[in-house]
């Protein structure tokens, strides 16, 4: 059951008054943060926002459950994370990457150089996503400031040194490969 | 931005610092009121359970009153063709309604249990002194019978089949004073014929 009341969407369970969930405050407090953990993978805005949308109706879904759930971050992060996983097989995120590389050029440099910009960032884009998923899905989740190594060790299902280990192995993978074909181009 | 790891730390930068749309809470909140509110309407999962319960608990309710009733029309079904299987011999009923009896089932009309008998091809053996036990049980009452026949009757009867008609005739008070009668009225005319011929 909801019911909103000054303009805060509060929850309520059958079971007991503990359970009641303040949905208004959880937005506020991680709308933003699930936003970006969903644009990491997707690179789109609208794409991501509906991704965080489904994210709380899933709160209300399993709003019975809530109580028994230890951190609430990690829990919604999680639950961003495999519906950006789910959607990225179902658009094309090819499309997605270009206009994303087109915003991250600085409009202040020429217009050749603003070309090959957004051509390394396209080639950065194109080899992160060659990677090894487990090496991409941490180095996509590092990006992410909010997030220690801890929360995404728990996030993956993984052990922290783990983490650690398979960021290092991304990044330096990454820049070998980058290297390489700036070498042949 | 010739360097790899610029690159990398751009692309890096860039998934850090998106921002999200303006009024994305606002729009979040709205369709998650919606989905609830939609989801209110909806009737509730144990709604249906319940109904679901109440359909089956109806059903057998229904089931059991049908089977009792169908008990009660077969009783008086069976009480009513008591008559008539009356007239046949004890073993053959009691050979006929055994199978009811032993189940404890109640007492079908004879021709429903050929026909089950029949079709299953399953009778149960009893041996004889409990089936005229049994029909004894299960016979109708009679009226009792007659008493036996005085020593006069018998001889009676006797008579009535040994004696010579005639004989049985005379018992009868009005033929016999009319037979006395004619005897009497012959005798008379064989005196006066015989007195007249001595006469001439």
């Amino acid at each position: 059951m909801a019911s909103i009341q000054g303009g805060s969407l509060v929850l309520f369970s059958t079971e007991s008054a503990e359970s009641e969930v303040d949905l208004a405050a959880l937005v506020e407090s991680y709308s933003r943060l699930l936003f970006r953990v969903a644009h990491s993978i997707l690179r789109s805005r609208a794409e991501a926002e509906d991704v965080v949308q489904d994210a709380f109706v899933r709160v209300i879904e399993r709003r019975g459950a809530l109580q028994s759930i230890r951190d609430m971050r990690v829990w919604l992060v999680r639950i961003a994370w495999n519906l950006a996983l789910d959607r990225r097989r179902r658009i094309r995120p090819e499309q997605m990457d270009e206009i994303f590389a087109e915003s991250l050029v600085m409009s202040t440099v020429p217009a050749d150089e603003r070309l090959d910009q957004a051509q390394r960032i396209r080639c950065v884009l194109r080899e992160m996503e060659r990677l090894p998923r487990n090496e991409r899905h941490v180095l996509l989740l590092s990006a992410i400031e909010e997030l220690g190594t801890a929360e995404m060790a728990e996030v993956l299902g993984r052990s922290e040194s783990a983490v650690r280990a398979l960021l290092f192995r991304a990044r330096t993978r990454l820049g070998e490969r980058l290297e390489s074909r700036g070498g042949e181009r | 931005m010739k360097n790899p790891d610029e690159a990398i730390g751009r692309v890096l930068a860039g998934l850090r610092d998106a921002e999200a749309p303006a009024g994305m809470e606002r729009r979040i909140l709205e369709a998650v009121e919606m989905r609830a509110s939609v989801r209110a309407a909806a009737t509730p999962r144990w709604v249906w359970r319940v109904a679901f319960a109440s359909v089956i608990v109806l059903s057998l309710s229904l089931a059991i009153t049908a089977i009792d009733w169908h008990r009660l029309t077969a009783t008086q079904a069976h009480q009513q063709t008591v008559a008539p299987e009356s007239h046949r011999s004890p073993g053959q009923a009691a050979g006929e309604q055994e199978t009811s009896l032993l189940t404890n089932q109640p007492i079908a009309p004879i021709g429903k249990l050929a026909r089950t008998a029949a079709s299953t091809g399953k009778v149960r053996h009893i041996n004889d002194a409990d089936a005229v036990l049994l029909a004894e049980m299960r016979a109708p009452s009679h009226p009792a019978p007659e008493a036996p026949l005085t020593q006069e009757e018998r001889l009676l009867l006797r008579a009535v089949h040994l004696a010579d008609p005639r004989v049985m005739a005379m018992l009868n008070p009005e033929v016999r004073a009319r037979q006395e009668a004619e005897s009497e009225a012959e005798f008379q005319a064989f005196v006066n014929q015989s007195g007249k011929g001595d006469s001439e």
